[in-house]
């Protein structure tokens, strides 16, 4: 008789990590292997990525700022997919958030220790906005949240592009696509990170914290696992699928506010850099865990900076798409073999065959 | 390898010798995780035999049966057809083999006429055919094997009992030789039985083989030539039915001696004129498509006293269920809480007032089976402390909560942080009932509490709801089994097609009366 390996239904947290760990590794000998085979030192370029990320004061500086808006829109993301729900739009609510918070940047006149929170607030707002139609659908009639949150990305994106290049485009600098500076901006607080990075820290750990203390946590999970023993419970499904979604497109426009304010300074086409699609990523990556959205954005943060190091090697910039999905296929390989296990009780007859 | 073969002296009676098995199952094994859900299994089924299979929740009847359809290969044994050994690569290499299986749940397509329904996925189906043709065949299957159906009706229109008749046919007019049933009486009423077994004995006449997975051993003891028991995975027992009694059979399910009784004893006496926590007055209920599925009827609910609803499955019981507990706001007519009226109130509101439920599908509808233990057994009291109030949720006195609950319902937990899901539907049932019993100062509504439960899962549920009933709470127990009706409950209501019929005292009702109603005769007409 073959040995078997059976699944496991409940798997330790420790074999998870050691499948993610070796799934890394698997997808970085890959990445070496490939640029070995383009004619490329993978080990120098490697010694290079890492000088230039973790290995010195300029490539943590531009980590942190990657990992800003990817915690957020990964937090925007992982709310909705706790409950089965799933915010494809987090790009478009980004957007919103930005042009909300650019609009009293640009225009507004009160000193900056009123006007940044009141930016704040506007990005959140303008995230549940343009949320507020699919969400309103899905709560009510039932109308799939997971297409008309895409398709209204478009819609945001194309706004930015109109707004930068038409009504509030730059006219000091003529630069293409976008406005002019704002006239406020976040406070830096170690080179250049600013306080956004922080703050998005803090909103994921508020999150984890709220979620698992509050009532609604614990409704809105339990509306996510089975709609029908929540209305059994009495409680709101409609109501609560609303409240998730509204939450959700918040966080992506509050993540869309601070890129503008912190770390771009301008409204520009394309501001949004894919971190709306890139929070999927992350909060697939964070699978259960609020706080791993933390880890999840560094990771994906360091891939982003990994091609932007690549692309000064004269590697194509599409080598960060082509990285990003062998690593999301390698952690789930990971994720889905480290459920296996000799199976606990061992068939009796194993041994007495030939 | 080593195996148990079948004793020759369990042998149908009066076969000839060498005469090989229809199908014959030698060493099966099957693991899943930390499970062994079949090992050593090895049994024979003759042509022209009923065989009955029986085993406690989770003894590995389906997957047995699962391995025989081609849907699981064994992970050891193997599998003898006509002599010969096979392999069924899937359940299309079964079918082929002539191997053909009826499920608890029906797999029709409900928009479909029967005659659609019999033709779908058929290699002998006709490319072109009018709906005419078709039906004409269906009609000389429909003979060929003495079911009558209703060729041109759509299924969503047919009872339970026909539905199964159209599968029944399906199967054997794919040329099964061995026609395997799960748990098929669950859902047909007393008549439907009847015509489903003479059916059964008919194809078991011409040659035919049957293997019948139940729990209701009065039937097995009528219907089947002979019996195999399953207990933990294996094959503790297979029997000639004539040489073997229902006490045993029980003690060779579960291990021990257990009989269900046959009444509860109350602690206290029966208070005739006890208060009426609940009174319906011409209540009603039409479902989202405004079809009426319960017609105006009042109702009183005593406290301390058991109210039995009898009717046989899809008669209005979930509707009533649904009215009792919030769940559905009347289409009509007035409901009273306490005194108070909650017509079209919320499912909360009853909670909150002292309803407890018990739903006929408890992991669809009482249960989240991927959140934990500790999650679910809160269900009813997260808003209040000592878990919640406020907004709040305490997941440290959730897992407290939880190990309450599951001590007071007497069940073994892995631990509060699991999936409720990984727990057996015995435990489960258990949880669900000493929750709502919690809550449930007021009513308590039990809709088909046994179902899917083993005999001794069974006994314990009974005793929570006497204990219930006991410190005066008006129990209504909805049940399809005429026994358990009979010996907890104080009064019987009993619905047909949507109507009340009547509610008749424990104490002048009995089996042909209730039946009578079940079937839709009017007192009068009984008395006549």
């Amino acid at each position: 008789m073959s040995v078997h390996m059976t699944r496991l239904s409940i798997v330790p947290a420790r074999r998870v990590a050691i499948g993610r760990a070796l799934g890394l590794l698997v997808a970085v000998m890959i990445v070496g292997i490939t640029l070995a085979a383009m004619g490329r030192p993978p080990l120098e370029l490697l010694t290079l990525i890492l000088r230039s990320t973790v290995g010195s004061r300029f490539g943590i500086e531009d980590l942190a700022l990657f990992m800003t808006p990817l915690m957020l829109t990964g937090a925007a993301v992982w709310v909705g997919v706790r409950v089965g729900l799933w915010n494809i739009g987090a790009e478009g609510q980004f957007y919103a958030g930005a042009v909300a918070a650019s609009a009293i940047g640009l225009f507004g006149t009160m000193p900056a220790i009123v006007e940044i929170p009141l930016m704040a607030v506007g990005g959140i707002l303008a995230g549940m906005v343009w949320i507020a139609l699919p969400a309103a659908a899905r709560a009510w009639l039932g109308v799939s949240e997971i297409v008309t949150t895409l398709l209204l990305n478009f819609v945001a994106s194309l706004i930015v592009f109109y707004l930068a290049t038409g009504p509030w485009a730059d006219h000091v600098t003529g630069a293409l696509a976008s406005t002019e500076r704002l006239r406020v901006g976040l406070p830096e607080v170690w080179g250049a990170v600013h306080i956004g990075f922080f703050l998005s820290l803090l909103a994921v750990i508020a999150l984890a914290a709220f979620l698992s203390r509050s009532r609604f946590g614990y409704e809105s999970a339990v509306v996510g696992a089975n709609p029908e023993a929540a209305r059994y419970a009495g409680m709101a499904v409609s109501r609560n699928v609303l409240i998730v979604l509204l939450l959700s497109g918040g966080l992506a426009g509050l993540a869309g506010m601070i890129e503008v304010s912190g770390t771009v300074h301008r409204l520009q086409g394309g501001l949004a850099n894919n971190y709306g699609y890139l929070g999927i990523v992350v909060a697939i990556l964070a699978r259960r865990s609020c706080l791993a959205l933390i880890p999840a954005a560094l990771l994906m943060g360091f891939i982003l900076d990994t091609g932007i190091v690549l692309q000064t090697a004269q590697i194509s910039a599409s080598a960060v798409l082509a990285i990003t999905g062998l690593v999301m296929m390698a952690i789930a390989v990971g994720d889905e073999l480290s459920a296996y296990a000799r199976p606990a009780i061992q068939p009796k007859t194993s041994g007495q065959t030939s | 390898m080593l195996e148990t073969p079948p004793d020759p002296a369990t042998r149908p009676a009066g076969l000839a010798p060498g005469v090989p098995a229809l199908l014959g199952l030698r060493g099966i094994a099957k693991y899943f995780p930390g499970v062994i859900a079949n090992e050593d299994v090895s049994l024979d089924v003759y042509a022209g035999e009923i065989h009955a299979l029986l085993g406690e929740n989770g003894a590995g009847k389906s997957t047995l049966m699962n391995v025989v359809t081609g849907l699981y290969q064994p992970d050891a044994g193997e599998l003898i057809l006509d002599g010969y050994g096979v392999q069924f690569a899937g359940p299309d290499a079964a079918i082929a083999a002539g191997i053909g299986m009826v499920h608890q749940h029906f797999k029709l397509v409900s928009r479909f006429t029967v005659a659609e329904n019999l033709h779908l996925g058929w290699g002998e189906t006709p490319r072109r055919l009018s709906p005419r043709a078709l039906e004409a065949r269906a009609d000389a299957l429909s003979a060929q094997f003495g079911l009558p159906i209703r060729s041109n009706a759509t299924v969503e229109t047919l009872s339970a009992g026909e539905q199964q008749r159209v599968e029944i046919l399906r199967v054997l007019s794919r040329g099964a030789r061995l026609l395997i049933l799960d748990e098929p009486t669950a859902v047909l009423s007393p008549v439907e039985v009847a015509e489903l077994f003479r059916a059964l004995r008919r194809f078991r006449d011409e040659g035919g083989a049957v293997i019948i997975i139940s729990h209701k051993l009065d039937e097995i003891m009528s219907l089947s030539d002979r019996i195999s028991v399953l207990r933990h995975g294996r094959l503790v027992g297979t029997h000639r039915t004539a040489e073997t009694t229902i006490p045993d059979l029980v003690t060779e399910m579960i291990g021990r001696p257990a009989t269900l009784d046959e009444s509860y004893p109350r602690s206290v006496p029966r208070d005739m004129a006890a208060a009426t926590p609940m009174v319906l007055h011409g209540v009603s209920a039409r479902d989202d498509r405004d079809v009426i599925r319960l017609h105006p009827l009042d109702l009183e609910l005593r406290a301390g006293e058991v109210l039995g609803v009898a009717g046989v499955t899809g008669n209005g019981q979930p509707e009533l269920g649904e009215l009792l507990t919030g769940l559905r706001a009347p289409s009509g007519g007035m409901i009273t809480l306490n005194g108070r009226d909650v017509t079209g109130a919320s499912a909360r509101v009853f909670s909150h007032n002292g309803v407890g439920h018990v739903p006929e599908d408890r992991l669809r509808h009482a249960l989240a089976p991927s959140l934990s233990v500790a999650d679910n057994a809160v269900l009813r009291e997260y808003d209040r402390p000592p878990v919640g109030g406020g907004g709040r949720f305490s997941a440290t006195q959730a897992a407290d909560f939880a190990r309450t609950l599951a001590e007071r319902a007497r069940v073994m937990l892995p631990g509060v942080h699991v999936a409720i899901r990984a727990l057996s539907g015995g435990n489960q049932q258990r949880l669900v009932l000493e929750r709502e019993i919690r809550i449930a100062s007021a009513v308590l509504v039990a809709s088909y509490p046994s179902r899917g439960l083993d005999i001794g899962a069974i006994a314990a549920m009974r005793a929570m709801l006497a204990q219930a009933r006991d410190r005066g709470v008006a129990v209504v127990l909805m049940s399809e089994d005429l026994d358990e009706i009979f010996a907890l409950s104080d009064r019987i209501a009993v619905l047909c097609a949507g109507r009340l019929m009547a509610v008749i005292d424990r104490s002048e009702a009995d089996r042909d009366r209730i039946g009578a109603l079940m079937s839709g005769r009017t007192e009068g007409s009984v008395a006549a």
